[in-house]
């Protein structure tokens, strides 16, 4: 994300989007949809999820490409799209009671929503240990609401400016901080247990 | 001697602070917050970025594709001459308009304003107990919907009249739980925030329907009362731990 104007290929290719050319919207999605299943995998937590949001925020940005004014980039445009249609589908998801949350599983699969991010230098006893602690890891995220999470990943994870995710969540950067504070100190607390008590 | 918060000390792991010379020298000196210190910089640690994995481009632009309907192109040059010639008759109702909104959202935003301020401001902390953490949740939207509609110029779009049309549903569970632990200054809070919902739950979407909600349910008031109410929710949830 960044406040640097639009390059010509771009403008370019909105414009024939606009004058009727489906296929110029494949330049813009080849140079964000990396990016943008990148945050929204933050914000989620598993890749399905993760791919669905950023189908449904490029979805909508094409829809509302007409109203695009152009006086931010239009990654920073699409990031914002993308960063609420990925809380949104987090809030979704946790409504549906007959939806299983995110979890690292002993046989993770994509049918059950379940991540394994493979470590080909752990031995059997580090692969255990990695999926333990990757379970505790996951069960604390899932604790934050999706602000929380949102703000906490995209400022920690991927080094994203309090402004800009304040401007993406469309809250004042104090409560963009507000939100991140609040999730380092829930987890914190979360490692209680493992820690063996607080300093 | 004056310790740093718990607050601070994350302003500070996460070079967020404006006071960051000041807690630095503290902490060669202070024990207690360098361990608390400590103890966040190891959660910032342990929360590291894992890695994500790549997206198959080609497999997801084709299933994007399918779902692309072609764009109207822009508007022919004659109906923008059209247009132009009824801007001012327009420009003249609009204001009229405008005008007559004013005065009569003015005497409803004062009604809503002394309602739910004297809720909020009358009763000092609104929760001292520990509530329901899916609470957080809620409030989290509402506050994410209400800025929305406080920024938006033009009609609200369909994603986020169909969050207001689920918030809605839920936000009748908070309040009847509000009442019934006996958190009037919280129920009336959500009550309004209730009303908001149905309003734009109902009202067909207008350029000037947004307009008009922030005016007569005075959301920017609401707006605080949500974040006071989720301040005062994650101060009783963080006590209680």
């Amino acid at each position: 994300m960044s406040n640097r104007r639009m390059d010509k290929a771009e403008t370019e290719a909105i414009q024939h989007v606009l004058a009727g050319n489906r296929d110029a919207y494949r330049v813009l999605m080849e140079r964000h949809f990396c990016s943008v299943t990148r945050v929204a995998f933050r914000i989620t937590g598993n890749e399905a999820d993760a791919e669905e949001a950023a189908q449904e925020a490029f979805l909508r940005a094409y829809n509302k490409l007409p109203s695009f004014r152009q006086d931010s980039t239009f990654s920073t445009w699409i990031m914002r799209i993308t960063m609420n249609t990925a809380i949104n589908l987090v809030e979704r998801r946790n409504r549906d009671l007959s939806y299983r949350a995110p979890r690292i599983s002993d046989e993770p699969s994509a049918t059950d929503h379940t991540v394994k991010i493979a470590d080909r230098q752990a031995g059997p006893e580090g692969v255990l240990l990695n999926r333990e602690a990757a379970g505790l890891r996951q069960a604390a995220m899932a604790e934050l609401t999706p602000m929380e999470r949102t703000a906490f990943t995209l400022r920690h994870m991927e080094d994203i400016p309090m402004g800009e995710i304040a401007a993406a969540l469309n809250v004042t950067t104090n409560s963009a901080k507000q939100a991140v504070f609040r999730a380092v100190s829930k987890l914190r607390r979360s490692l209680t247990p493992i820690a063996g008590g607080l300093r | 001697m004056k310790h740093f918060s718990e607050e601070d000390l994350i302003a500070y792991q996460l070079h967020e602070s404006s006071d960051e010379g000041a807690i630095s020298t503290h902490l060669e000196n202070c024990s207690e917050c360098a361990d608390l210190s400590e103890s966040i910089a190891e959660t910032l640690r342990v929360f590291s970025a894992d890695p994500v994995p790549q997206p198959d481009l080609e497999h997801n632009w084709q299933r994007l594709r399918g779902n692309l309907r072609v764009l109207t192109p822009e508007r022919p040059r004659g109906f923008e001459l059209f247009r132009w010639r009824w801007a001012w008759p327009v420009a003249g109702l609009a204001t009229a308009a405008l005008i007559l909104l004013t005065v009569f959202g003015t005497h409803i935003h004062r009604a809503g304003e002394t309602r739910h301020n004297i809720a909020v401001n009358g009763h000092g902390p609104l929760t001292t107990e520990p509530t329901d953490p899916a609470i957080a949740n809620h409030l989290d939207a509402a506050e994410r919907l209400l800025t929305e509609v406080n920024n938006s110029s033009g009609p609200l779009d369909d994603a986020t009249r169909e969050q207001a049309h689920s918030l809605l549903l839920q936000n009748a569970v908070y309040v009847r739980n509000a009442r019934n632990s006996g958190d009037l200054a919280e129920a009336a809070v959500l009550e309004n925030f209730g009303r908001v919902l149905t309003t734009l739950d109902n009202e067909p979407p207008t350029s000037h329907s947004t307009w008009r909600l922030r005016l007569e349910m005075n959301t920017s008031g609401l707006l605080l009362d949500i974040r006071i109410l989720r301040q005062n929710d994650d101060h009783s949830q963080g006590a209680s731990q």
